[in-house]
């Protein structure tokens, strides 16, 4: 029992391999430093801010900053966001079949120069868009106050991604990672004014990145299309709405709630999967497509007097740990969410690297060879399903507990979309990938879709174009999705970034088409 | 409608797969598993004998136990609330039942002959709808149809043509575009981007159309109370409907049995590469069956505006799910079987309402789906072979 759990939990490379943990660690490394790099960065895209009732002012940074020190500042951002994420590059690169080699520097310091001349051109147009001077005075107000500190913590983070990653490949630079590793975590602490609201946004992204992750279990690990992800989602946020608010008057702590989240939506998991998981895959997909539209439709009936209608459930508490009041700023909620997020990679990625993950590539490849191999077809898919629900209703409970209030619509089928669409943009199967999806589609679907009224209204008044005003993009939520789906695996069915497997898989499918061309077969 | 065999019904064993029938069926299999499952523990074992026994049970007498249920919810409706209402409601049963058999026969068909589960179809249905309210407003056909009974036929011979050719051609080309590539990809990519096309489809309505129910007049179209049987009056529009609906059924019938067309599809759902070899030709073949799919869902979704009067951008999906379970009911791949499982769940959608509340309604169907899958995955009507592991 005892091995087997250790198993599960410890990476197990497989015969022949060395088990180093290069890659798991400079992915956490570059996850950490990106999630801390959006709490800091997303302030100054957004606009407007109003202070969310119970969050101090002092935490609220109302106006956005102008000027020179806006330039400083982009500069800065995109600068160390090129180099902290340069460990991207390089996978790029691999997975190219070239990796960079003794190029890497060369590689890393046009990446900076690009990422350097993008700023002037986002600083460019953006004081066009706010008609502000190219130069204007130096403001002192927060934002550039703290522009020398944004650089050191910068590269602070800098060096704790490479020093992290090169924690097992070279000893020299594991001083520096631990002297970076206090430096960078701590840093945004010593800043009484955090940008909060933006915080929060990275709050709702580490969300979105928890659901990818455990739906890439189900999907990209053992081959299942969930498509009622959001269900579990709701589950695990209707469970901690249920029992942490003064609704039946019980109040749990959110500690105990994420657990018992999880463990609610995995037994529904369970058991919507122990019907279906026998049968072939595709049946899981509509069935799972039902359950998720059935939960938020019961969710607004308030079926059994559970759920509290379309108004949803709300006043849920916000918990405290030791002296940490997460009522009184989001920032905690954004430590903690972070810390679960690389707990959950770490966790997942050794969970795909155990017995078990080899038991689900194996069934997605190819279920009878599998069952021959002495694999219980139905337990390991089973497990897989219950694993991505219970994440989701992990994520659930954190949900509620951040937004203090849950209701039908934030779980409607267009959130299972969404994030079936982040890792089919990432990359179904792989973990980095899917990273990378949930910062892209997050932004898109949370930031450029909802602003884009404002900014064709703005950039129409610029340029004198009246029509631009007209455009309004919030409506093609559903179309971007859908193209996005479709494009995707038509024209990069891996994903920006596919899995090793999957890679090999998609050429062993193109030598496949041929050898099915001569065989007839259509 | 007697025909058991169904026309796609048997093939679909062994269809897309290269390496001829697997001989394991699901409940076979299954069975065995328990039995292992039984051996080694105690406890569980004799807790998994009574699961076995009891499943083997409800199993073997599913289409009775079914049966019997609805026989029961329409005699408490009828004890309950008297035979005005009862007889109502098995009135809307049958009407809204041939909406989801028309739109099942699509999933059906798609299922049968390449193992897809066409999540656009739904949406095909709604963007059909939008067209025919989108024709009788250009060619001002509501004066037309309301005016004289020839009037309405000319209307009605202009409006469903017209729309089963545009919902066909729609069908065919997502066919082309989004899944002829994928044929031989891992299962999950084609699913992938069904869900998208459903989704793109979606979005342009919702853009197209806005998010509100969108009134149609043909609700205009058809008046009248054909008969009234002890206070139930059954409209013109309500004959009509399944009228229609039993014409298309059994036109298609008719098409998939006699014709060389429809004699390719069944071999072509029976084993892609056999077929290929026999010379049919199988892109054109599987083009055709999403057009007729298509176009029976523009039908449905024509009789569904003139019945209702209203169209909304998302209706396609939740009647999409249901009409799924419509086939899956019937035995996936088997069109007769779609045919009365369509019905069959709109008894179920109306009784199930009217007996536990509107809101059970959708929650009720699908946990008939979960439990068609628990105890019959194969359908009423389904050979065994229908499903392997």
């Amino acid at each position: 029992m005892r091995d087997k759990l250790a198993s599960f939990f410890r990476s197990d490379p497989g015969p022949g391999k060395r088990a180093d943990g290069t890659t798991v660690y400079w992915i956490i490394a570059s996850t950490a430093s990106a999630l801390l790099l959006m709490g800091w960065l997303l302030p100054w895209f957004v606009n407007d801010y109003s202070a969310g009732a119970g969050y101090s002012p002092q935490d609220a940074l109302v106006s956005p900053p102008t000027g020179i020190g806006t330039f400083l500042i982009y500069i800065l951002a995109v600068t160390m966001l090129v180099i902290v994420l340069s460990p991207l590059v390089e996978a790029i690169a691999r997975s190219r079949g070239r990796p960079l080699g003794p190029r890497a520097d060369r590689v890393r310091l046009i990446a900076a120069l690009v990422g350097f001349a993008l700023t002037v051109v986002v600083w460019f147009l953006v004081s066009i868009i706010q008609e502000e001077p190219l130069f204007g005075p130096f403001v002192s107000g927060t934002y550039t106050d703290s522009a020398v500190w944004l650089t050191m913590y910068a590269y602070a983070l800098a060096a704790l991604a490479y020093g992290a990653r090169r924690w097992v490949v070279g000893r020299q630079t594991l001083a520096f990672s631990v002297a970076a590793l206090p430096f960078g975590i701590f840093l945004p602490l010593m800043f009484h004014q955090a940008p909060v609201f933006l915080i929060w946004a990275a709050g709702s992204l580490a969300i979105y990145m928890l659901l990818a992750l455990g739906l890439n279990v189900v999907v990209g690990f053992a081959g299942l299309l969930d498509l009622g992800y959001a269900a579990f989602f709701a589950i695990g946020a209707y469970a901690c709405a249920s029992f942490a608010s003064p609704v039946h008057n019980i109040h749990l702590p959110l500690w105990v709630l994420i657990f018992l989240g999880a463990a609610i939506a995995s037994m529904f998991g369970a058991v919507l999967g122990a019907p279906t998981l026998r049968l072939r895959g595709d049946y899981l997909a509509i069935v799972t497509l039902g359950f998720g539209e059935i939960i938020p439709d019961l969710a607004t009936n308030n079926a059994l007097n559970l759920t509290g209608g379309a108004n949803g459930l709300s006043g849920i508490d916000q918990p405290h740990l030791g002296p940490f009041d997460f009522s009184l700023s989001p920032r905690w909620y954004y430590w903690s969410l972070l810390i679960v997020v690389i707990a959950v990679i770490v966790l997942l990625r050794n969970i795909e690297r155990s017995r078990v993950g080899r038991a689900w590539v194996a069934l997605r490849e190819d279920e009878v060879a599998a069952a021959a191999t002495g694999i219980n077809t139905t337990t390991t898919k089973l497990l897989a399903f219950a694993i991505g629900a219970s994440v989701s209703g992990f994520a659930g409970a954190f949900y509620g507990s951040l937004v203090t209030i849950v209701s039908p619509d934030d779980f409607s089928f267009s959130v299972s979309i969404a994030v079936l669409s982040i890792i089919v943009l990432g990359g179904i199967g792989n973990i980095t990938g899917v990273i990378l999806g949930s910062f892209i589609l997050t932004f898109v679907i949370f930031w450029v879709l909802p602003n884009m009224n404002e900014w064709s209204a703005t950039l129409s008044q610029t340029v004198h174009v009246p029509a631009i005003a007209n455009i309004n993009l919030s409506n093609y939520t559903y179309i971007i999705y859908g193209v996005a789906l479709i494009m995707m695996m038509l024209l990069r069915p891996g994903g920006l970034l596919p899995s090793r497997a999957r890679r090999i898989e998609l050429e062993s499918a193109v030598e496949g088409e041929s050898l099915a061309a001569v065989q007839g077969v259509a | 409608m007697s025909d058991q065999s169904g026309p796609l019904g048997a093939p679909v064993a062994g269809a897309g797969s290269t390496s001829g029938p697997r001989g394991s069926a699901m409940l076979v299999e299954q069975s065995g598993l328990a039995q292992r499952q039984g051996q080694a523990r105690g406890l569980f074992g004799g807790i998994g004998s009574v699961v076995r026994v009891t499943h083997g049970t409800i199993s073997r007498y599913f289409t009775s136990v079914l049966v019997a249920m609805i026989v029961v919810a329409v005699g408490l409706t009828l004890l309950q609330h008297g035979f005005t209402l009862m007889g109502n409601q098995v009135k809307n049963a049958l009407v809204l039942g041939a909406i989801y058999a028309l739109v099942a026969i699509g999933y059906t068909m798609v299922y049968g002959i390449i193992e897809l589960i066409n999540f656009a179809h739904g949406d095909v249905f709604t963007a059909a709808g939008f067209f025919a309210v989108f024709l009788s407003s250009t060619l001002h056909l509501d004066s037309l149809a309301t005016g004289s009974f020839g009037g309405l036929l000319l209307a009605l011979a202009i409006v469903f043509p017209l729309s089963m050719l545009a919902a066909g051609l729609t069908g065919v080309l997502i066919e082309f575009v989004a899944y002829r590539r994928l044929r031989d990809s891992p299962r999950l990519a084609p699913l992938i981007t069904a869900i998208g096309v459903s989704f793109l489809i979606e979005g342009i309505l919702l853009v197209l159309e806005g998010p509100d129910n969108v009134p149609t007049s043909q609700a205009s179209w058809i008046t009248g109370t054909a008969v009234k049987i002890g206070g139930v009056n059954i409209l013109w529009t309500d004959v009509f409907v399944v009228g229609m609906a039993l014409l298309l059924m059994f036109a298609l019938g008719e098409f998939v049995r006699r014709t060389r067309l429809g004699k390719a599809m069944r071999s072509t759902a029976q084993d892609r590469t056999a077929a290929l070899l026999c010379g049919i030709n199988i892109n054109r073949t599987i083009s055709a069956t999403f057009f007729i799919g298509s176009a029976l869902a523009a039908a449905g979704a024509v009789i569904y505006s003139i019945n209702y009067g209203d169209l909304k951008w998302n209706i396609g999906f939740h009647l999409g799910i249901i009409a799924f379970t419509a086939a899956v009911l019937g035995g996936i791949g088997n069109i007769v079987g779609a045919g009365v499982g369509g019905f069959i769940i709109g008894v179920i959608y109306v009784f199930g309402g009217s007996l536990f509340g509107g809101e059970w309604s959708e929650a009720l169907i699908f946990a008939v789906l979960v439990l068609i899958l628990t105890f019959r995955p194969v359908g009423l009507f389904g050979v065994e072979v229908t499903t392997r592991a």
